[in-house]
């Protein structure tokens, strides 16, 4: 079962292809990591699943339905829960907040003016229990402006888990990172993956991110998709190497 | 943290229902705290949208208006009823806000304000032409509040200021209620997410434009109930009222108190309008002063009064 | 009828193009700078009141040469003192404060010169009516509708083949790029402002001589120059161009038919964009979103 199906996507912005025809399957339970040079248009692709901007052609099913043309909150309705390379967070609040604000869409309470004593002490536990799995539970009243940056991509990462998600989509989770917080952000993915069985796409570049994490490794390059294959498989790629010290020239 | 919250507003209502008494020893007057009161209540509803949302609505006094319009019609044409002549203003301004509000969502930023000032413009444009039902230049005149009467609780707020006072402090604390709650509740969170990151809003599942929507909608009732409140300060809409410059009085009141606090624009409203009305009485050119005022403002107190007091964010 | 017609469409170019003078300096400032310049109205009284000063010494045709620039330069001390302290901040902030600076200058202007009117005197061959026939066109008229064309044709040519209109150009579609060339920025949004303003300010000069002098005339042509950009398209100064001169017909052939809507139909036309293309006649989707 493919949680997600895309099928000759292609972005055009004027006379500029940034994504060529891309094709990708992802089945549940797998964790596929992009990788390709700067440039290559890993996260206009990634815009494009997410819904920021519709595609030019081609279609993206998720979870068995055509979502090509849906805006961006009705796919995160459906299950897609997205983060960015620059954290996407509310500064100002505390993580509690954070948290709380993303359990309460998706318990489907943002229109409410009014919960009741059960229905908030649920979300209470539901924000504690996500808290836990990111491990940032002590650190749930600080704002999150003020963490450290690898705790705030682990706020950013609890805030996409409260929605539920039936994908996750990480754009460079370890950008801007040092080896500790890498380490750290690596293994909470890890975690994620093969202990609570999420379906993940995420960007890198750091390869030994790469090939700790990954299931399968797609390349892109220029827009196109160069190569998929396990990482073992694209590392061995002569065409991947190519492409990537083409780039270093 | 809790009880010390409850301490400050305890102190405020304090302050609010004493004014009467406090404010003759310092030279004031009871008309003057329910002018300040109303618009008070108008800049924390204009602040229900611009510091709690996100959203630059720089046209609101034209809600203000149409409830100052709305409730002296009502009292003119329709019935002698002061409560009535409130609910209609309050409607009126809400109604026509949320027709509007679906125009002017779908653009946000320096577009969303202009759109809105120019919507504004339309309504003070119509107030002013349409003279027969509206008096035109002159205003609306020929109606007065009427006393109430439920039987056994008799206010005559038509003569008595304190009486009239009170029952608008009432009508106050019942729209600052609202407000309050609605803040506190889950749709009041989306909002405040909406105004801290809305890339973020949106990748968390909320349709931005339609929460923008509401929050504007309750903003614009809010506004209507002040300008109903207003129109029985003097018996009296002026199509002044309904004028971008009257916006932007709001917004600076706004400023002034702190957009961030709940209770900042009304302490804004109270400083705004006894500099005002001091600075008219010993200068002809009062308008250049109040124009300083909004400049040095902007310049050097952005965060206004209470923003120094905020728990200092990252 | 057709004659009637004829004067309101002409009459509805002629305040047109008034407005585009305005609408367009409105929109480079706003377009570069994301700043609503609620003064620009006080710029144009500024205009007009300099050219009334400076009319007894060098005639109106050295007004109408001096007092622009001079305009100018009052606003490059604006925005270099008052508003280059805002540009990273919230909108909000340089709304408001324009807002006062509006009320500082109308304000100013009427503590100088007082409250009335003042005559601005034109030279006597433009006040004639041109024949009796086309007795709605003087002189003064057409006059003013070329300086507008010569204004604005010198102005899409400063912007398409000048180094300074390039690069306001590209600072309009992204800033940060044109910083990242090692353009000057701060220099950039400055002289951008001051051509905003010089428009202003030779509005004043026309306005003076056509409607006569008071401190409270520029408020009244903001919120035209501000349909007019909302009607055109925001980002695009061709889209002010158009959406002036549509105000301007548009409001011109209400006249005839409908005279107390004619201020009203503008507003009109507005929703009706709004409702219809939001983005303007030529703005493009995505700007200012």
């Amino acid at each position: 079962m493919n949680v997600l199906e895309i099928n000759n996507l292609t972005k055009r912005f004027g006379n500029l292809v940034a994504v060529r025809e891309v094709s990708l399957n992802v089945a549940k339970g797998e964790l596929c990591a992009i990788i390709g040079p700067n440039g290559a248009g890993k996260t206009t692709f990634f815009n494009l699943i997410s819904g920021f901007f519709p595609p030019t052609s081609g279609t993206i099913i998720f979870d068995g339905n055509d979502i090509t043309r849906l805006a961006t909150h009705e796919r995160v309705a459906r299950g897609m829960a997205r983060t960015f390379q620059i954290t996407e967070i509310f500064p100002e609040l505390t993580v509690f907040e954070n948290v709380r604000i993303a359990t309460e869409v998706a318990d489907g309470f943002r229109l409410r003016a009014w919960i009741g004593k059960t229905q908030t002490a649920k979300v209470h536990q539901q924000v504690e229990a996500t808290l836990k799995l990111v491990s940032l539970e002590t650190k749930a009243g600080r704002l999150v402006g003020e963490l450290a940056h690898g705790d705030q991509r682990a706020a950013e990462i609890a805030m996409a888990l409260a929605l539920k998600p039936h994908l996750l989509l990480l754009d460079e989770p370890t950008a801007g990172m040092g080896d500790q917080e890498t380490y750290q952000i690596t293994q909470l993915i890890r975690k994620l993956h093969r202990d609570s069985n999420y379906s993940i796409v995420l960007i890198e570049h750091d390869m030994r991110v790469v090939f700790h994490l990954a299931d399968r490794v797609c390349v892109l390059d220029q827009g196109r998709m160069l190569a998929q294959g396990t990482p073992q498989q694209i590392a061995a790629n002569e065409a991947v190497q190519a492409a990537y010290l083409g780039q270093a020239a | 943290m809790q009880s010390r919250k409850l301490i400050v507003l305890a102190a405020i209502w304090a302050v609010l229902l004493l004014a009467p008494y406090w404010m003759v020893p310092l030279g004031g007057y009871t008309a003057l705290a329910t002018r300040v009161l109303v618009l008070g209540l108008a800049a924390m509803s204009l602040n229900f949208l611009l510091g709690f949302t996100g959203v630059l609505s720089f046209g609101h006094a034209a809600y203000f208006g149409l409830g100052a319009y709305g409730a002296g019609l009502t009292l003119k044409y329709l019935a002698l009823s002061t409560p009535l002549a409130i609910v209609a203003g309050m409607l009126l301004g809400g109604l026509c806000g949320a027709i509007l509000g679906t125009l002017i969502v779908r653009r946000r930023g320096v577009y969303f304000a202009m759109v809105t000032i120019a919507f504004g413009q339309v309504f003070y444009y119509i107030a002013f032409q349409w003279s027969s039902l509206t008096g035109g230049d002159d205003g609306l005149r020929g109606f007065a509040r009427q006393p109430l009467d439920f039987g056994l609780l008799k206010l005559d707020i038509l003569t008595d200021a304190n009486s009239f006072y009170y029952f608008v402090l009432f009508c106050f604390a019942l729209v600052v209620g609202a407000m309050g709650f609605i803040l506190r509740s889950p749709f009041g969170r989306t909002m405040i997410a909406i105004r801290e990151n809305e890339r973020r809003s949106r990748f968390l599942g909320i349709p931005v434009e339609r929460h923008i929507w509401i929050a504007f909608t309750l903003s614009c009732f809010f506004m209507g109930a002040a300008g109903a409140l207003y129109a029985l300060v003097n018996n009296f809409a002026d199509p002044r009222g309904l004028h971008y410059s009257q916006s932007g009085d709001f917004v600076m009141m706004a400023v002034m108190g702190g957009m961030r606090s709940f209770w900042g624009p009304l302490l804004g409203a109270a400083v705004f309008v006894v500099l005002q009305d001091y600075l008219s009485s010993v200068t002809v050119n009062w308008m250049s002063f109040v124009g300083l005022l909004f400049v040095l403002v902007v310049l050097f107190f952005p965060r206004g009064l209470l923003g120094f007091f905020q728990r200092s964010r990252a | 009828m057709t004659l009637l017609l004829l004067f309101n469409i002409t009459n509805g170019l002629i305040v047109g193009a008034f407005y585009v003078l305005m609408a367009l300096g409105l929109s480079l400032i706003l377009n570069l700078s994301n700043v609503i310049n609620f003064a620009h109205g006080g710029f144009l009284v500024i205009g007009g009141y300099i050219a009334y000063a400076l009319t007894p010494y060098v005639g109106f045709w050295g007004a109408l040469l001096l007092a622009p620039p001079l305009t100018a330069i009052i606003g490059l001390a604006v925005e270099r003192v008052l508003i280059r302290p805002l540009y990273g901040r919230d909108p909000l902030y340089s709304l408001l404060l324009t807002f006062g600076l509006a009320f500082m200058i109308e304000d100013g202007t009427r503590f100088i010169f007082g409250p009335q009117g003042k005559p601005v005197a034109i030279p006597p061959f433009l006040a004639q009516p041109l024949s009796n026939d086309l007795f709605f066109i003087t002189g003064y008229r057409l006059f003013m509708v070329a300086v507008v064309f010569i204004a604005v044709a010198l102005l899409f040519i400063l912007l398409r083949y000048s180094r300074l209109g390039v690069r306001i150009r590209a600072g309009t579609l992204d800033l940060e790029t044109v910083a990242a060339l090692g353009i000057n920025v701060r220099m950039l949004r400055s002289l951008n402002f001051a051509v905003g303003i010089f428009l202003a300010g030779l509005s004043g000069v026309l306005a003076a001589g056509q409607l006569g002098l008071e401190p409270t005339m520029g408020t009244g042509l903001l919120m035209p120059s501000f349909i007019a950009i909302i009607v055109g398209g925001i980002g695009s100064l061709a889209g002010t161009l158009m959406g002036g001169l549509l105000i301007g017909v548009a409001s011109g052939v209400t006249a005839v038919f409908f005279p107390a809507a004619s201020e009203a139909v503008i507003y009109v036309l507005m929703a009706v964009i709004l409702l219809t293309r939001p983005r303007g006649l030529f703005g493009e989707e995505g700007m200012m979103s």
